[in-house]
Formats: structure tokens, sequence, C-alpha cells
């Protein structure tokens, strides 16, 4: 029980510390600082983007998963996660390699006019990157909760694959599925070394604290830090809300129609 | 109707063998065995749910083997009903209708008539999650009969109903039957099989080991399996007719039950539980009891004891202690009285 409010208190003394260093008015000028506003908003939006674009293939993915046996899935398995366990720099430098202008994908992107280097793409595949494995595990999890059963009467009674997993698999795996969304989401936006790497600017969030740590020192970062995990903390908590409130829809809806 | 010929599927450290079915239309036909000897899967290979490494599947003509899951027409209704959790009873019956993309208005008109005879129209807008068992198994079988499946395949589908509910559905699988539904009803109770098929055939170690009308099976067991399975020897086709107010079961070898609590009838079939019956060498005092003379041909040692295997134009076979053979001086070739009250005999209803 001690241990427990011991290690309780050390993940929230530092908060709290930090939050009541930063006076009232440090803050205010630090909330109305267009380029705090900016790269607040383009780390919520582009993690949010790749979250959204990674999981069309990341969820299908993760049902093949659970379900398909297939050779070599315990490797395929240890691939997943392995962007866990690199250190986000290292990975940071491997996608460079790969999205600049020499890589395979920046010399495709390039094609089309696209630089990946420096751009909110760049940064988007960067958080997509490290954050991954948070979406594909809890959404395989998600799934293999899903009793066969239900999935095999619902083919017995003339679906097709696809249909009974938009209509079966996919609506009771998805309570772990928003989970995962709002993992991946969550990591994503608090990257820093992997993006610092591909895009020191334009600056996201993490980057800008650091740049105005190392320029400014500890009392001109913090105010930013605190603004930003507002921000992140007031988003979290209103996409838990919202996917929460889906699930419910879709049970009523039911009632009625497709 | 159906033909599963030469059909091996192994499964881990399991294996159906060389399993061969004929069942043809109309016919109900339950697959007896116990839990772990390959029933439920053969049933998925059936549905399609699963395929054979071996054999053939013919329905109807058709070779369907590898047909896909959709395409087979064969409804199965699993043992723990796998009704969707996420949708209304409604959402549920009209879910293979949706899957077939049907309008609107003729999906509502068939899910209230598959309700209605169902018995479940009043549930009809409500949520999965807090139905009964009786209900949920109502709303799965009425969601495969909507399909119009050419077969219905029953996993256990009385196995978790109480006594009452267990009755009820027993007479909707029978009418169902007599509508012309052709039914494959897997179970591991006896007494199930008894009173719903009309043909059973033995599943044992993914073989089938006996196969036939029901009576053929428990009258003459082909192996000790089979009879061991049953439990009860004492298997007798009846005539059941009221004299003075009492109700007489007569076998073709004229020997007499008195029953309690029944309605007259012909053929039907009647066994007595084992453990109510004892032997005596004299008429027992009591009138209430069935009392049967015959001659004992046979003392085998069972593993209950001792077998006796009495003779009165049909045979019974008793279980009794060595210790009752030695204070009776029980020999074969002698005459004894087979005993039992009128409330071991339990009477398969087989018009009801």
């Amino acid at each position: 029980m001690i241990l427990s409010s011991l290690v309780l208190l050390f993940i929230l003394a530092p908060l709290i510390g930090m939050f009541l260093h930063t006076g009232g008015g440090q803050f205010l000028e630090t909330v109305k600082d267009r380029e705090v506003q900016q790269s607040v908003w383009l780390t919520l939006w582009v993690s949010f983007a790749a979250t959204l674009i990674f999981s069309l293939g990341a969820i299908p993915f993760a049902w093949l998963l659970a379900r398909k046996k297939f050779p070599f899935k315990n490797v395929v398995q240890g691939i997943i996660d392995l962007p866990i366990v690199l250190p986000h720099t290292a990975a940071g430098l491997a996608l460079l390699g790969f999205i600049s202008r020499d890589g395979f994908l920046g010399k495709t992107a390039s094609l089309f006019g696209l630089n990946l280097v420096n751009h909110p793409s760049g940064i988007a595949l960067a958080m997509a990157f490290v954050s991954l494995p948070f979406l594909i595990n809890a959404a395989r999890d998600g799934f293999a909760a899903v009793p066969e059963r239900l999935e095999k009467a619902a083919l017995n009674l003339g679906a097709s694959n696809t249909k009974v997993f938009f209509t079966i698999s996919l609506p009771l795996a998805w309570r772990s599925i928003t989970t995962g969304f709002v993992m991946m989401f969550a990591r994503g936006m608090s990257e820093f070394g992997a993006v610092v790497i591909i895009a020191y600017h334009p600056m996201i969030a993490p980057v800008l604290i650091y740049e105005r740590f190392s320029s400014y020192g500890l009392n001109y970062a913090r105010p930013a830090s605190v603004f930003f995990i507002l921000v992140a903390l007031l988003f979290l908590i209103g996409l838990r809300l919202l996917s929460l409130k889906r699930k419910e829809k879709y049970i009523n809806a039911d009632a009625q129609t497709d | 109707m159906l033909r599963l010929i030469n059909i091996n599927k192994r499964l881990g450290d399991f294996a159906l063998t060389d399993i061969n079915i004929e069942v043809s239309a109309g016919e109900y036909y339950v697959l007896l065995g116990r839990s772990g000897s390959g029933k439920t899967q053969l049933l998925e290979l059936i549905a399609g749910l699963e395929h054979p490494d071996k054999g053939r599947i013919i329905l109807d003509n058709e070779e369907i083997t590898n047909r896909s899951i959709q395409d087979r027409k064969v409804g199965i209704v699993f043992q723990d009903y796998a009704v969707f959790p996420h949708m209304t009873v409604f959402g549920n019956i009209a879910y293979p209708l949706r899957a077939r993309k049907e309008d609107k208005k003729s999906i509502t008109e068939k899910v209230e008539k598959a309700a209605t005879a169902m018995n479940i129209k009043h549930i009809l807008e409500r949520s999965t999650i807090k139905l009964s068992g009786g209900e949920l198994q109502r709303v799965a079988l009425a969601r495969t009969l909507i399909t119009s499946p050419r077969l219905l395949l029953l996993d256990e589908p009385l196995s978790s109903l109480d006594t009452s509910l267990k009755d009820d559905l027993k007479r909707l699988l029978r009418n169902l039957n007599k509508a012309g539904q052709t039914i494959i009803h897997v179970t591991h109770d006896y007494g199930d099989a008894i009173s719903l098929a009309k043909r059973v055939g033995v599943i044992h170690n993914g073989n089938i080991i006996q196969e036939g009308s029901v009576d053929e099976v428990f009258k003459n067991p082909s192996s000790r399996f089979v009879a061991r399975y049953a439990g009860i020897r004492n298997f007798f086709k009846v005539n059941i007719s009221e004299e003075n107010g009492l109700f007489v079961g007569v076998t073709d070898h004229n020997v007499r039950f008195k029953l309690n609590g029944v309605t007259a009838g012909n053929d039907r079939l009647l066994f007595i539980r084992s453990g109510f019956i004892s032997l005596t060498n004299e008429v027992p005092a009591d009138n209430e009891l069935n009392a049967i003379k015959g001659r004992i041909t046979e003392i085998i040692p069972s593993e209950f004891g001792m077998e006796v295997v009495v003779d009165a134009h049909d045979l019974f076979h008793i279980n009794i202690l060595f210790s009752e053979i030695e204070k009776l001086k029980l020999v074969e070739g002698k005459d004894v009285w087979v005993n039992f009250p009128a409330r071991a005999i339990v009477v398969i209803n087989s018009n009801s």
C-alpha cells in the first residue's frame, strides 16, 4: 500500500511541481504565443492523421494476427514489437534513410513533388513508426477476445467474410481498438527522438519544448510544457468519451436498421 | 439427402476416421456421443466451417465438399447459441436477410413471422444480453430457420435447458421435423436421442460405431460401449391400452407392464431405469409392483457386480450384488420373478 502510493507519487510529484512553478502571467503569455499554438496544433493533427491513416491497414492486420495461422507468425509478431525496443533516435535515423531523397519512399514521393523530410507527412511517418505497435497489439487482443463462434455463426447465416468483419468482429472489438487508437495517438504526439531527426522544422511541441529548454533554459520551456500537457489531456479525454458514446450508439442504432 | 463418404479429419491428437453417414430427406438423425467424441467437429464439417482432410460430402446429389459456407444452405445452431451480443433480438434474426440485402419491408415481415413461430415476438426490440437460455436458443433457431436451410444442424440444443423448457423445445423440434425439416441433432444424452430420433448414430473416439433405428441400436448394441453408453438394457416396444381404469403396456411377446401417468397408443417405446429392478424367488406380496416371471439364462460378472439375464419371452438384464446371488441361490435355468415399480418405467411419448 505504502509502496504503491510512493510509485504514484513518483509519477505525480514532478508534474505537480512543474504546474506549481509556472506562474499565471507567464503561462498566459505562452498560450498567446503563435509559435507555441502552431506547434501544439501541428502535433495534435499530425499524430491524429497518422493514427487514422495507419489504422486502415493496422486493424485488418491485427485481425489476421488474432485469427489466422501462418508461417513465421512469431517472427512477424516480433517485428511489430521492434519499434518499442529500438532507441527512438535510431528509429528516426533508419526512417530518414528510407524517406530522404535517396531512399525508396523519398524517391517515390519526390516524383509527386513532395519532400518528406521537414514536412508534416515525414513527421507523421516518424510518429507512426514508433507508435504503431500500440494500436496493432490492442486491436489484436480485442479481436482475439471476440468468440470465434460468433464469426462462424455469421458466415453460416450467409454473410461474406467482409460483411462478417464489419458487422461482427469490428463492433465487438471496438473498445479495444479505440483504446489502441488513443494509445497510438498519445504515443505519437509525445514522440521526440524519431521526429527531431526527420523534421526539426516545422516544430512539433516536444521539439519546441526541447528547443526552448536548450536555448533559453528551464523557465522558458516550462510554460510551453504545461500548455502542451493540458491540451493533450483534454484531447485524450474527449476522444475517450467520444469512442464510448459511439459504441453505445452502434448498439442502439441496430434495433432500427443497418 | 446428405451423404458423408469416408470423411477423415485430423484435429490435434484426435481424428475423425472413415465417417460414413447417410441421412434421408425429412429424417431426424441423432448423433450420440460423449464430449470429445468428435460430434461437434462433424457438424462443422457438414456446415463447411471446417474442411475434411479426406472424403466427400454430398448434399441433394451435389458434391459440396469444397463449397463455401455461404452456398451450402446448411444451418447450424451452436451449443452456446452464438447470438450476437451487440444486436437486438430483431437484429439477430434479421441478420441473414440483411446479408442478402433484402428490402426493409420484407425483412420486417419475415422477422415478425419467424418470431411469432418461435414465441419470441414480445422480445424483438430487446438487447440479447439479458435473455434467458431458452430465449437465446429460440433467437438462434429463428435466425437459422429464416434462411430456410436444406439441413438443420443442432449442437446439444437441450443440454443447458431445465426440464420444462426441454419438453417445449422437444415439441418444437418434433413439429419442425414433421413439417419436413431434415435435422441432424448432436447430443450426449441418451434420453434426448430416444425421444426425438428416427435414426441414431453412435460416435465414439471419432468413429461411428453403430447406426440404425433407435430400437435396433439400443436393443442390439453392437458393442459394449453402446450398451454401457445407454446404461440401460431393458428397452421394450409396447402397445399401451386402458384396462379397467389402469394402463397396461404389452410387448409383441405378450409381456405386460403396469404403467402410471401415460396415455394409450401403439408402438411406444419404454425402458426401465436401472437400479429399480430386483429379483425374487416368489411372487412379491406388493400388488402394485410389476412382477414378471422368467428363466435365468445367463449370470455374467459385470462392472456393477453380477448381471443376470432373465428370459420372460423378452430379455431382462438385471444388475445385482454377488451376495444377492448367493442369498437367492440363483443359478442358470432357475425360474425367478423380475420386480420393479411402475414409476421406474419411462415411456417415450413418440406421438406427442
